[in-house]
């Protein structure tokens, strides 16, 4: 079993915090309130999630757990469209629907496919795993999105020529689509390329410290890194593709209003 | 063949035409002029669909513009704007770029084709090799006619198409344009470019008035 910290254990941890806060008030950053915000949001969050994890696992209960894997999907939902600049009431459904069904598909296979738990609906493994999913998920839309329609934005001229030299929609997008692809993986790409050299990943060395063996922890790290990835591209590819409906007029222009005023 | 009839046309909350009309038959050369910002090259880009219209509609070859028509008409359109777009690395894969849409796939150019209106042109067969960043503008705006012509593109919408030519290269470029299976829309301040056109449209006050 694990060491269980104390409470005057974890309060020790927050003396750390002195340091950057001292750098950066020293070097005038700006973002000290922001960050003591930011430890106080993650502070109640993580012990408020810590009191329902502990009741959703108790119940064990697979209507629950989708419930809350729903609202889990609907809050990255709106941080993406938030922090991508985007319009909420036009993108919402569309946005919804490609994190939904990629988390899913992914999660899914993990826990059926590779898992196999039982129940298949075990919430210590389906609440943990959606989780992990979407929040690489968020990262992934919130740059694909924001690069996609920041470069058509930034280059209308060339998208505009591109329809105008014979390209349907989808031919004209394609150099942006490309561009907000790489942009949403290669930070992925980079931390699966140095995994377990430069970091030891985050749920191996919990199932570690959980008092996992470290080959259990591995394969469970790789089948994470796994869907994290696979489920990266499709909600990325997913979420642009079906926003371009809304995000273009009938002659393939990008409507102004799409953007957050 | 291009009838723009009682558009409005407002870019940026501006108004810049209001219940104009405009008719351009087939095979005529015509010339747009008016103060700058005044909208001229707004109309190009609203015959292309690039812009869109407040009131009024526009219709080429007797098509409405619209949302089933866009595709077809900007497939007979060719638009080459002050500073052409060239869209690829190399001129090469510039004036190939069409080629790889759908709308035009079977019909790549063979290289005979290429440097035949290369040279038409007044452009040299080293060229296709060049990067398009090292390209001068006058070279780039060239390159986007013999993309056009590639393309066998008869309706030219053409914005200051001369502005950076050396008068070698516009009398070539001219030659192409003012052909006369070529329907010619432009936009000019080049006064041998606004003499060869059989008609001078003036913006004045938001309208578009027939200049003797």
């Amino acid at each position: 079993m694990t060491t269980d910290l104390s409470i005057p254990a974890v309060l020790s941890m927050y003396a750390l915090l002195l340091l950057p806060l001292a750098a950066m008030f020293h070097l005038q950053l700006g973002v000290v309130r922001d960050t003591l915000v930011a430890v106080a949001r993650m502070t109640i969050q993580l012990l408020l999630v810590g009191l329902y994890l502990k009741y959703i696992f108790q119940l064990n209960n697979a209507l629950v757990s989708l419930l809350w894997v729903a609202g889990m999907m609907v809050v990255a939902n709106f941080s993406i469209l938030k922090n991508a600049g985007l319009e909420r009431r036009l993108f919402f459904w569309r946005s919804l629907a490609g994190v939904a069904a990629s988390t899913l598909l992914v999660s899914a296979w993990f826990i059926l496919v590779a898992i196999r738990p039982d129940p298949p609906y075990d919430a210590r493994y389906m609440v943990p795993i959606v989780g992990m999913v979407l929040g690489n998920c968020l990262r992934s839309n919130v740059l694909s999105l924001e690069r996609f329609y920041s470069g058509i934005r930034r280059n209308e001229n060339e998208f505009t020529t591109y329809l105008l030299l014979g390209a349907d929609l989808h031919e004209a997008v394609r150099p942006y689509l490309r561009d907000a692809l790489r942009a949403a993986v290669n930070p992925t790409i980079a931390t699966m390329a140095t995994m377990g050299i430069v970091s030891l990943p985050g749920m191996m060395t919990g199932q570690i410290l959980g008092g996992s063996m470290p080959a259990t922890a591995i394969k469970y790290q790789i089948g994470i890194m796994l869907c994290i990835f696979t489920s990266m591209v499709v909600a990325a590819l997913a979420n642009i593709r079906l926003s371009l409906p809304v995000a273009f007029d009938d002659h393939q222009r990008l409507r102004p209003g799409i953007f957050i005023s | 063949m291009i009838a723009f009839n009682d558009i409005t046309l407002a870019v940026a909350g501006k108004t810049l035409l209001e219940n104009a009309s405009l008719h351009v038959a087939g095979g005529q050369k015509v010339v747009v002029r008016g103060a700058s910002g005044c909208g001229k090259s707004s109309l190009l880009m609203s015959a292309a669909g690039a812009l869109p219209l407040a009131a009024g509609t526009i219709c080429v070859e007797g098509q409405a513009l619209g949302r089933c028509t866009v595709a077809a008409i900007r497939a007979r359109i060719a638009y080459i704007g002050q500073e052409p777009v060239m869209g690829a690395d190399t001129v090469r894969d510039a004036l190939l770029l069409p080629f790889s849409f759908k709308a035009h796939r079977g019909n790549r150019p063979d290289e005979e084709r290429i440097a035949g209106i290369l040279e038409r042109l007044h452009l040299p067969d080293r060229i296709l090799g060049q990067s398009t960043k090292r390209i001068s503008g006058g070279e780039k705006q060239r390159i986007a006619v013999a993309r056009a012509l590639l393309l066998g593109k008869t309706i030219f919408l053409a914005d200051e198409v001369s502005a950076a030519l050396d008068p070698q290269s516009r009398a070539a470029v001219m030659q192409e344009l003012f052909a006369p299976g070529i329907t010619l829309l432009s936009v000019s301040h080049d006064p041998a470019w606004i003499d060869a056109c059989d008609r001078r449209i003036d913006i004045l006050d938001q309208r578009l008035v027939e200049a003797p």
